[in-house]
């Protein structure tokens, strides 16, 4: 595997970790995403049983947390 | 699509490891780029691809036939183009007021047109395509789509930097794989873009710039001049950012751009201060304007007039407005009158003279980001009133954000590059998750919502 190669995969190993521990931020973004017509059903029906099996797993949201310290310190 | 947004995570992430796979095909690279470019384009509005590639092939053809007729007309077609969709609408409100002011009521509105974003942009790039090709500057391809790619790569499309065909199309035959350095950069890059664009320059207007300019009459001289420097900053960082986005997406893909921001407001000139903004639109204005206007011929009074026109039109390319023609007359006016400083031997100490281009500019802002005539001159009322009756509250936080901003003009560039160093030294695994975890934070720092750039409504 090359440097470039390793790059990539970190980066999506990373938005996938990204997903797990940012609880429904990633859905909510989905359905503020551009309308991709009749293919608009299939990924939302996907991402919901993704959302779903998240759900399940019990992962704390991470990001909502951060999000709140930053803000908070920072008074934005 | 913008970049600051999780549809742009998602597409790159994709557009990266398709490029990886296709990286040894030079046909299928260009394909997939081109693919992704138009893709990316279609996220705003599908039939404006139609539109681009329509433009590349005026270029492509432009470029192909050597004749003084074709380039004549090539490059009529692309201004009359780019003329059509930014002027149109004003001047069918033109007429709207005209028929109205002669007792015949007409409804225009029908007729408006929307401007596709990136258009500018892209036209430059195939009007520099055309004249490079017939000025004998590159060799002009056969292959379409070399300038499919070239007019429409995805990083630099919508708002620059205007990559010119002599320094982009090398590259398309042999990108350059990116190594730890380039990776390093690239990192560096994106995130420096981010924070300018997510944090800086979005809360520096929603706390601070636009409530001012909604309601310049309520400002005092202090707000007033927070506002002022408030917009200097947001400018730079929304523009600036976006390049520095530009730059780092491309650099992953395998393609240099040059740089398009250098401190600008460290300037102690305006001619400095154009060699430092915008670099790549500053140098295009140059090539392609004001030298056939001109340039550095003839005496003295002829270089000022030339510089003046070409000051005004930069101006008005921005929109059919008086406040642009003003802001372009303006910024020519100081060139020439620099000129003329120089010329009589007047020096300023360097920085008497870096702050005096720093004010120009930052008031020649207030007719840039107003509204309109009016609102200009309320801001330049608020701006010597001691007393507004509705003042935006400026909270350390608002400070804090414009010494950020300034800073940024003001810390040495060896600061970068001691980080880029030592990202350069970390594994790829390690530099992707330093370039994962900073986008998070981002994400976590920034408004809600997407706020658009500034320069894509140009």
């Amino acid at each position: 595997m090359t440097d470039n190669a390793r790059f990539s995969a970190t980066l999506f190993a990373a938005l996938a970790i990204a997903w797990l521990l940012s609880g429904d931020r990633f859905l909510d973004a989905v359905f503020e995403m551009m309308d991709l017509g009749q293919l608009d059903d299939i990924v939302i029906a996907g991402v919901v049983i993704l959302e779903e099996g998240k759900a399940s797993l019990g992962l704390p949201d991470i990001f909502s947390a951060l999000r709140g310290a930053i803000h908070g310190a920072l008074g934005l | 699509m913008v970049f600051p947004t999780l549809d742009f995570v998602l597409f790159f992430a994709v557009v990266l490891a398709l490029n990886g796979l296709v990286w040894r095909s030079a046909p299928w690279r260009k394909a997939m780029l081109i693919a992704a470019s138009y893709t990316f384009y279609a996220a705003w509005d599908i039939r404006f691809c139609g539109l681009m590639a329509g433009v590349s092939a005026v270029a492509w053809l432009g470029g192909l036939n050597r004749s003084p007729i074709a380039r004549a007309v090539s490059i009529a077609a692309l201004i009359a183009t780019l003329g059509v969709f930014k002027y149109f609408n004003f001047f069918m409100l033109t007429f709207a007021q005209l028929f109205s002011s002669l007792g015949l009521e007409r409804d225009l509105q029908w007729a408006s047109i929307i401007l596709p974003v990136g258009i500018s942009f892209y036209i430059f790039q195939a009007v520099s395509y055309v004249m490079d090709a017939h000025r004998g500057h590159i060799e002009p391809r056969r292959n379409p789509t070399d300038v499919f790619l070239y007019i429409s790569f995805f990083p630099q499309l919508v708002a620059g930097p205007i990559v010119r065909a002599a320094h982009f199309l090398p590259q398309i035959d042999k990108p350059t794989a990116p190594d730890a350095n380039a990776r390093a950069l690239a990192v560096a890059l994106i995130l420096m873009g981010l924070f300018k664009k997510m944090v800086v320059a979005n809360y520096i207007s929603v706390l601070l710039v636009d409530p001012a300019f909604a309601l310049p009459d309520g400002q005092n001289t202090l707000t007033a001049i927070a506002a002022t420097l408030g917009y200097a900053v947001q400018i730079y960082c929304d523009f600036s950012g976006y390049s520095d986005i530009a730059i780092g997406v491309a650099l992953l893909l395998g393609y240099r751009f040059v740089r398009n921001f250098n401190q600008p407001y460290r300037a102690d000139s305006l001619r400095n201060f154009w060699q430092r903004w915008h670099i790549s639109l500053s140098t295009w204005i140059r090539d392609y304007l004001y030298i056939p206007l001109g340039g550095n011929r003839g005496g003295p009074r002829r270089q000022n007039v030339t510089v003046i026109v070409t000051m005004t039109l930069a101006g008005l390319w921005h929109g059919a407005g008086w406040n642009f023609l003003i802001w372009g007359f303006l910024h020519g006016a100081g060139i020439a009158a620099e000129r003329g400083m120089r010329g009589a031997g007047i020096r300023l100490p360097r920085a008497l003279a870096v702050l005096a281009v720093f004010t120009f500019v930052c008031l020649l802002w207030i007719p840039f980001r107003a509204a309109d005539f009016a609102e200009t001159t309320d801001f330049f009322t608020a701006l010597v009133s001691f007393d507004g009756f509705a003042p935006v509250e400026l909270s350390a936080t608002v400070w804090g954000l414009i010494g950020i901003g300034l800073a940024m003009n003001w810390l040495p560039l060896s600061l970068l590059s001691t980080a880029e160093i030592a990202l350069a030294r970390l594994p790829a695994s390690l530099q992707a998750a330093v370039l994962a975890v900073g986008i998070w934070l981002m994400f976590a720092a920034a408004q809600e919502g997407v706020a658009p750039f500034i320069y894509f409504q140009f």
